[in-house]
């Protein structure tokens, strides 16, 4: 269906433990998840975090959404492992593993690969996990609380709250669109729509600040919200444990100088080369889909 | 197949994919060819969802939804196209091309259509609809209410031998109410068969010749608007408002023996009757009355 079809990146309701968390302890552990994930070269730390990020997705009941939303890795993590491969983006010497006629494959090339790799999907994984089990307001609220300025704060919660309602929109004009007939299934379908979609997003956000206007934003005085947040013990250790882990982590890495493994990781040529070409097909795979997807019928 | 209907649902049952909501339970409908059919309801009744089944924009959970002798289960929402014309609510949703005679072409052009026939039905358009001043400009540019005619113009151009109009009256002026009230007239004259949802009771009494009740995903009436606006036990377990002029003639003339009136002029010609009637009975009262008038 066209409204599901739509990227979900918007707050899935939910009474799990992580929907419960203050946002503020999670928002400590998307930017510590951030911070981390560049202070190390550690791909084992990057695992752990990918895996637990996973896990903590699991507990909140959000797999099914997750997964749809990380499709957008397989384009991204194919070019990334075979560009790195073929033309590594660390300091000489290379160790060179294999060829594939005139292409040298590099092992330090796949392990950088790798890093970045993990860098992402780390991170994109925490990000989304929270943004889905994290009600704007709240976020608005609990930031709001931290002295955060009031306009800087009410941008960010306006943007995280029109993610789904363009979702939505985009749907119903797709819909209308194919009322009338309208072929083709890939970009040229979904090209007129954007018309549409930028008109009323741009009418939209005018209406809203006339509105927000004529309501007193922008007066003077202390604000209160609708919803309250609570702040629990439990929450106060969560977000402890998250500085203390990831600032430890950190630490530790960077005085390891950024603990790579790359010398201590050795992978087997046969590996290098069978990944290099998996992820070569899967990036040029996913092109020529998307190009053939967007020239049927139109 | 012989003489298939307009549109027959059979048992439609609809849920929401995301959720567990029951959006229709259990629905029958047959329309005929040339009905114009009104359909009303609170919202939140069902009402878009039965008409988005029309045209496969959404397809039964169970039971069918046949539209001229096609089942639309296995088609897709462009192959309905041909047949099923849908108006939706807010024009801004349908609306795209850089001017409006473009917007008006758009439709049958997907749809096959000539160019030299194109030109005519844009042509037929543009006189009905009233859009000359404003066919080079583009769509967002002209007025809501202008708009919403554009929406309505760039589905008629495909005559589609049905037409679903959703709430084709709101947040019009006096005026392009009255073109829409027009062309429903039209369009029954022509065969089209039209299916209106709407909260415009005035409109639908005006131009509808059959009303569909919903209510909690269910079809819960179904006959004449005289019948459906007269029902007040109806009326008030849908929360739904007859037409004034039709409450007014519940409340006065029905009692006595009168019509339940549908338009004001209605009401006036039994009025006017009556009158007429009190004047033969006391002649010298009508006689002075008319001398002093």
């Amino acid at each position: 269906m066209t409204m599901t079809a739509a990227l979900p990146i918007s707050m899935i309701p939910g009474d799990s433990v992580i929907h419960r968390i203050n946002p503020i302890a999670k928002l400590i552990w998307v930017v510590g998840y951030i911070v981390l994930a560049f202070a190390t070269q550690n791909i084992l730390i990057l695992g752990v975090m990918a895996v637990v990020a996973f896990l903590v997705g699991i507990i909140a009941g959000v797999v099914k959404p997750l997964l749809k939303a990380m499709i957008i890795l397989i384009p991204i993590g194919s070019s990334l492992l075979a560009l790195q491969i073929i033309a590594p983006a660390v300091e000489r010497p290379w160790t060179q593993v294999g060829s594939i006629g005139p292409l040298a494959l590099y092992g330090d090339g796949l392990y950088y690969g790798l890093v970045l790799l993990g860098r992402i999907v780390a991170s994109l994984i925490i990000a989304l996990v929270v943004v889905m089990t994290t009600h704007p307001s709240d976020l608005f609220t609990s930031l709001a609380k931290l002295k955060m300025p009031y306009t800087l704060n009410f941008m960010l919660a306006m943007t995280l709250q029109l993610i789904p309602v363009f979702q939505r929109e985009f749907g119903i004009i797709m819909s209308a669109q194919k009322s009338r007939g309208m072929k083709g299934t890939g970009f040229s379908a979904v090209l007129p729509s954007f018309v549409p979609v930028f008109v009323g997003a741009i009418e939209r956000v005018q209406q809203l600040s006339i509105s927000l206007e004529s309501r007193g934003f922008g007066s003077n005085g202390f604000k209160t919200s609708y919803r309250q947040v609570k702040v629990r013990a439990r929450d106060w250790i969560i977000g402890g444990i998250g500085v203390i882990v990831i600032a430890g982590l950190s630490a530790y890495s960077i005085y390891r100088g950024l603990w790579s493994l790359s010398a201590e990781i050795q992978f087997s040529p046969e590996f290098v080369t069978g990944l290099f070409l998996v992820s070569a097909l899967a990036f040029f795979g996913t092109i020529a889909v998307t190009i053939a997807y967007s020239f049927k019928k139109s | 197949m012989a003489d298939p209907k307009a549109i027959e649902v059979t048992k439609a049952r609809f849920v929401y994919p995301s959720g567990h909501v029951v959006a229709l339970d259990d629905v029958d409908l047959t329309i005929e060819h040339g009905e114009i059919v009104g359909i009303i309801g609170q919202n939140g009744s069902g009402k878009t969802t039965l008409t988005k089944l029309f045209n496969g924009l959404l397809k039964p959970t169970s039971g069918s939804v046949v539209v001229n002798g096609i089942d639309t289960a296995g088609k897709s929402v462009q192959e309905m196209a041909a047949h099923v014309g849908y108006v939706f609510q807010n024009p801004n949703h349908q609306l795209f091309a850089r001017t409006v005679e473009a917007e008006l072409q758009f439709g049958p052009r997907n749809i096959g259509v000539s160019e030299e026939e194109i030109a005519e039905r844009v042509a037929r358009a543009v006189e009905f609809f009233g859009l000359k001043d404003v066919l080079e400009e583009h769509p967002y540019r002209v007025s809501f209410p202008i708009r919403k005619l554009v929406g309505i113009a760039s589905i008629v151009t495909m005559q589609p031998s049905i037409l679903i109009l959703d709430e084709p009256s709101t947040g019009q002026d006096h005026q392009t109410t009255h073109i829409i009230n027009d062309l429903m007239r039209r369009l029954r004259e022509d065969g089209t068969t039209v299916v209106c949802v709407s909260h415009d009771m005035p409109l639908l009494a005006d131009v509808v010749e059959r009303v569909v009740v919903m209510k909690n995903t269910q079809i819960i009436a179904d006959a004449s608007p005289r019948e459906v606006f007269a029902d007040e036990p109806l009326m008030a377990r849908t929360n739904l408002q007859a037409p004034q002029i039709t409450q007014i003639a519940m409340q006065t003339v029905v009692p006595l023996g009168g019509p339940v009136a549908l338009t004001p002029r209605e009401l006036a010609d039994d009025i006017e009757q009556r009158a007429g009637a009190k004047k033969t009975a006391r002649k010298p009262v009508a006689a002075q009355k008319g001398a002093a008038s």
